[in-house]
C-alpha cells in the first residue's frame, strides 16, 4: 500500500513537472530560443489568477482559457518585437535570446511586484484528495496532471502530424531550407512562441492551486523546467514527459525514505548524472 | 539749513530689539544648519520570500521614528530612517550595510529582518563596532562570547512554540514528528524542540529538514501519516507552513496537535488555507491585549497610518527603536561604545515587553507566547494570565 501511494504521489508530482516543462520544451527544444522568462510567465499568470479569483469568486479553472489567450498574445508580441529581430544573427541568436529573455524576466518580475506585491499567495481551491481503495489522490495535482497529459499529447500530435507543426520543425532545423519550401518562417515562430507562452500561463494557473507563489519564485520554475527538459532531451516531447514522471517518482521515494533535503537535491543529482553519462541528449532533437 | 535726518535705524526705539531679533534669527538658522538629522540605517526585505513579514518590521520602525520626531527627536535632532531593500538576500544585505556604514555614515544602525540575513551581517557589525539592535534575529548563535556589537531585542528562536510539547505531554501525548526548514532560525528552533521532546520523554517518530523551493510535501506528509505522531511541530516560514498543512490534509492525516512557527500569524495564511488552518498553534512575541507601556497608542497609531492590525514583527521593529531612543537619551551620546555599554546594562519597557540582554547581547527579557487559529481568528492561548481562549484539541483540519 505504501509503495503504491508513493508511486501515485510520484506520478502526480511528475504530472506537474510535465506541465512546467513542455511549454519551455516547445520554445527552447524546438525553436532554440533560450527563454529565461519562462518562470516569470508562469508566476505572472498564477498571481493574476489569485488576484482575479479572490475578487470575482470564480473557480481558477475558469481563468485558465483567459490566461492562455491573454498571455499567448503577450508571447506573440514578445516574439515579434524582441525575439524575431535576433534571428538574423544566425548562430548567435540562441545566446542573444538568452540575454533578451533574461532582461524580460526581470521586467516581468518587477511588473508583478508592482501589481501584486511581494507576498506569497495561494488559491484555496482543491485542497483535498480523492480516496480510492484507501489511496489518496491529490485533487489539485490530478487536475494538473490531466492538463499536462492533454498538452503533451496535443503538442506531440501537432508537431508530428500537422502541416503547421511540421513547418515549425522544419523552420527550427533549417530556416533557409524552410523558406525555400515556401514556409513563412517568421509566422511559424510567432505561433510557436505564442503557444509556448500561453501554455506556460496555463501552467501558472494550475501551479498556484498547488503551491504558494510570489514574484521572486519565477527563477525556481525556470531552473526546474530546464532541468526536466535537459533530462528528457531537448525537443523530445515523449522524452520530457517520461523524464518528468521519473523525476516525480524519484523525488517521492527520496523524500519518503531519505527526507526533505534529498527530495530537494535529487533533480540536480540526476541532471549531473545524465550530463556525464549521456551528454549527447543536450543536442536539440526532433519531437 | 534743514536738520540732517537720522538713520531710520537710529530714529526708532525698536532698533535694538530689531537687531537682537535679526541676530537670533541668523543664529537659529545657523544652528539648524549645524544640527543634521540623526541617520538610523537599516536594510529590510522589501522583496523576496521574507518580504511578507519584513514589511511589518519596517512599518513598526517607521512608526516609532515618526513618534520620536513628533516628540522633538533625539538630542534635539530629527531622526531619519535610511533603508535599502536587501531582497531577502544575505549577500545583498552585507553590501548594503557596508554602504550604510562607510558611505552613508549612518549614526546608528538597526538590524535587518530574519536570522538568515542577520547572521550574514553580524561579523560586519562587529568589525565596524556599531552597537546594533537586532529586531529580526531570533537565532541564538549570533549572541555568543566574541560577539560584542549585535544586540538581540526579540526572544530567541529556541523559545518558539516552547509551550506546545509540555502541553501535549500533559494531555497524554507520547509521540512527536519534528520538521525544520533549512534556515538559521528554523534549524535553531528545530534543535531546541528536539532537545525538549527528549527531555519530556516524548518519542520522536519522524524528523526531517527540507529546503525551499519545495512544490510538494506529499512524501513528508505520507511519512508522518505512517508514523502517526500525536504532535506535529514544524519550524517554518510562510510558504512551507502552507505546503505542509495542505499535504497533511491531502494524505489524510490530522495529528492531535499541529504547531507551525512563522506563517500562521500572517493574515494570508488563513486566507490561503481556509478551514485547514483551524486549530493550528503558533507563537508570537506580542499581542494586542498586552498591558505594556504604550501598547494601545502603538496599535492606534499603526491602524491610523497603515490600516490593518500590526503583528509581532511590527512590535519588534517599534520596540527596537524605543530601546535605541532610550539609550541615546540616557547617554546623551551617539558614541557606539557608550551606547553599547548602556544597552547591555539596562532594562527598557517596550510595547512587546521588557528588553534586557545578557553580556553577549542575547535577549533574556523577551518571551514567546502561544496563539491558536480558532474559527478563522487568531486567539492568544498562553500565558494563562492573558489568554483569550483555551487551547482547542484535536486539530481537525476542518
Amino acid at each position: 500500500m505504501l509503495a503504491l501511494q508513493l508511486v501515485i504521489n510520484g506520478i502526480l508530482l511528475g504530472g506537474l513537472y510535465v506541465l512546467l516543462a513542455q511549454s519551455l520544451n516547445l520554445i527552447f527544444g524546438v525553436m532554440g530560443v533560450v527563454n529565461l522568462a519562462h518562470g516569470s510567465f508562469i508566476v505572472v499568470a498564477g498571481l493574476f489568477t489569485y488576484w482575479f479569483t479572490i475578487r470575482s469568486g470564480v473557480s481558477p479553472l475558469v481563468v485558465l482559457p483567459m490566461a492562455f489567450v491573454a498571455m499567448g498574445a503577450v508571447g506573440a508580441m514578445v516574439q515579434r518585437f524582441l525575439i524575431e529581430p535576433l534571428m538574423r544573427f544566425g548562430n548567435r541568436a540562441e545566446l542573444l535570446s538568452l540575454m533578451v529573455t533574461f532582461g524580460l524576466s526581470y521586467v516581468l518580475v518587477d511588473l508583478a511586484l508592482q501589481l501584486w506585491g511581494s507576498d506569497f499567495v495561494s488559491v484555496p481551491y482543491l485542497q483535498s484528495s480523492w480516496t480510492i481503495a484507501g489511496l489518496a489522490f491529490n485533487q489539485a495535482l490530478v487536475i494538473a496532471g490531466i492538463f499536462a497529459a492533454a498538452i503533451s499529447a496535443a503538442l506531440y500530435a501537432w508537431l508530428n502530424f500537422t502541416l503547421s507543426g511540421k513547418a515549425l520543425l522544419a523552420a527550427s532545423q533549417s530556416p533557409v531550407g524552410a523558406i525555400c519550401c515556401g514556409i513563412d518562417v517568421g509566422r511559424v515562430r510567432l505561433v510557436a512562441f505564442a503557444l509556448g507562452v500561453g501554455l506556460a500561463a496555463a501552467a501558472g494557473v494550475l501551479v498556484i492551486i498547488v503551491t504558494p507563489l510570489a514574484p521572486e519564485t519565477a527563477d525556481d520554475f525556470t531552473l526546474l523546467a530546464f532541468v526536466i527538459i535537459a533530462l528528457g532531451g531537448l525537443g523530445n516531447y515523449l522524452g520530457v514527459a517520461a523524464a518528468a514522471l521519473v523525476l516525480g517518482l524519484v523525488q517521492s521515494a527520496a523524500g519518503y525514505f531519505l527526507g526533505g533535503n534529498a527530495e530537494y537535491v535529487f533533480p540536480y543529482v540526476l541532471l549531473l548524472g545524465v550530463m556525464v553519462v549521456q551528454p549527447q541528449r543536450f543536442r536539440r532533437a526532433a519531437a | 539749513m534743514a536738520p540732517r535726518r537720522r538713520s531710520i535705524f537710529l530714529r526708532t526705539r525698536r532698533a535694538p530689539g530689531l537687531v537682537l531679533a535679526g541676530a537670533a534669527l541668523i543664529l537659529g538658522m545657523n544652528a539648524a544648519r549645524a544640527a543634521p538629522p540623526i541617520v538610523v540605517g537599516t536594510t529590510i526585505s522589501e522583496t523576496g520570500p521574507l518580504a511578507a513579514d519584513a514589511l511589518f518590521q519596517l512599518r513598526g520602525e517607521q512608526l516609532a521614528i515618526a513618534k520620536a520626531n513628533a516628540a522633538g527627536g533625539w538630542l534635539g535632532r530629527r531622526i531619519v530612517l535610511k533603508y535599502y531593500d536587501d531582497k531577502s538576500s544575505p549577500g545583498t544585505a552585507v553590501r548594503l550595510y557596508q554602504r550604510l556604514i562607510t558611505e552613508d555614515k549612518a549614526d546608528l544602525l538597526l538590524g535587518p529582518y530574519s536570522s538568515l540575513v542577520t547572521v550574514a551581517i553580524a561579523p560586519l557589525i562587529n568589525k565596524y563596532k556599531m552597537a546594533t539592535l537586532e529586531p529580526g534575529a531570533s537565532v541564538p548563535t549570533i549572541y555568543v562570547p566574541g560577539n560584542k556589537w549585535n544586540i538581540q531585542t526579540v526572544a530567541s528562536s529556541t523559545t518558539y512554540l516552547h509551550q506546545l510539547l509540555p502541553l501535549a505531554r500533559k494531555d497524554g501525548a507520547k509521540t512527536v514528528a519534528l520538521l525544520g526548514l533549512q534556515s538559521a532560525f528554523t534549524l535553531a528552533c528545530d534543535q531546541a524542540r528536539t532537545a525538549q521532546a527528549k527531555s519530556l520523554g516524548l518519542k520522536i517518530v519522524y524528523s526531517t529538514t527540507y529546503a525551499l523551493p519545495q512544490p510538494d510535501f506529499s512524501s513528508i506528509a505520507l511519512a508522518i501519516k505512517n508514523a502517526r505522531p500525536d504532535v506535529v511541530l514544524a519550524c517554518t516560514y510562510y510558504p512551507d507552513a502552507v505546503g505542509i498543512t495542505r499535504a497533511l490534509h491531502e494524505q489524510g492525516y490530522a495529528p492531535r496537535y499541529l504547531g507551525e512557527t512563522v506563517g500562521p500569524v500572517e493574515p494570508a495564511f488563513i486566507a490561503a488555507l481556509g478551514p485547514l488552518a483551524n486549530r493550528i498553534l503558533s507563537n508570537t512575541s506580542w499581542w494586542p491585549n498586552f498591558k505594556t507601556p504604550g501598547n494601545r497608542t502603538f496599535i492606534a497609531d499603526y491602524r491610523k497610518k497603515f490600516a490593518g492590525m500590526p503583528d509581532y514583527h511590527a512590535a519588534a521593529g517599534y520596540s527596537a527603536v524605543e530601546v535605541l531612543g532610550a539609550a541615546v537619551k540616557a547617554t546623551h551620546s551617539l558614541d557606539q561604545g557608550t551606547l553599547r555599554k548602556w544597552l547591555l546594562e539596562h532594562t527598557v519597557q517596550t510595547v512587546q515587553g521588557p528588553y534586557k540582554v545578557d553580556a553577549n547581547g542575547r535577549a533574556v527579557g523577551a518571551t514567546q507566547d502561544m496563539v491558536q487559529i480558532q474559527n478563522g481568528v487568531l486567539k492568544l492561548v498562553s500565558p494563562p494570565a492573558l489568554a483569550q481562549a483555551k487551547v482547542l484539541v484535536p486539530y481537525t483540519g476542518s
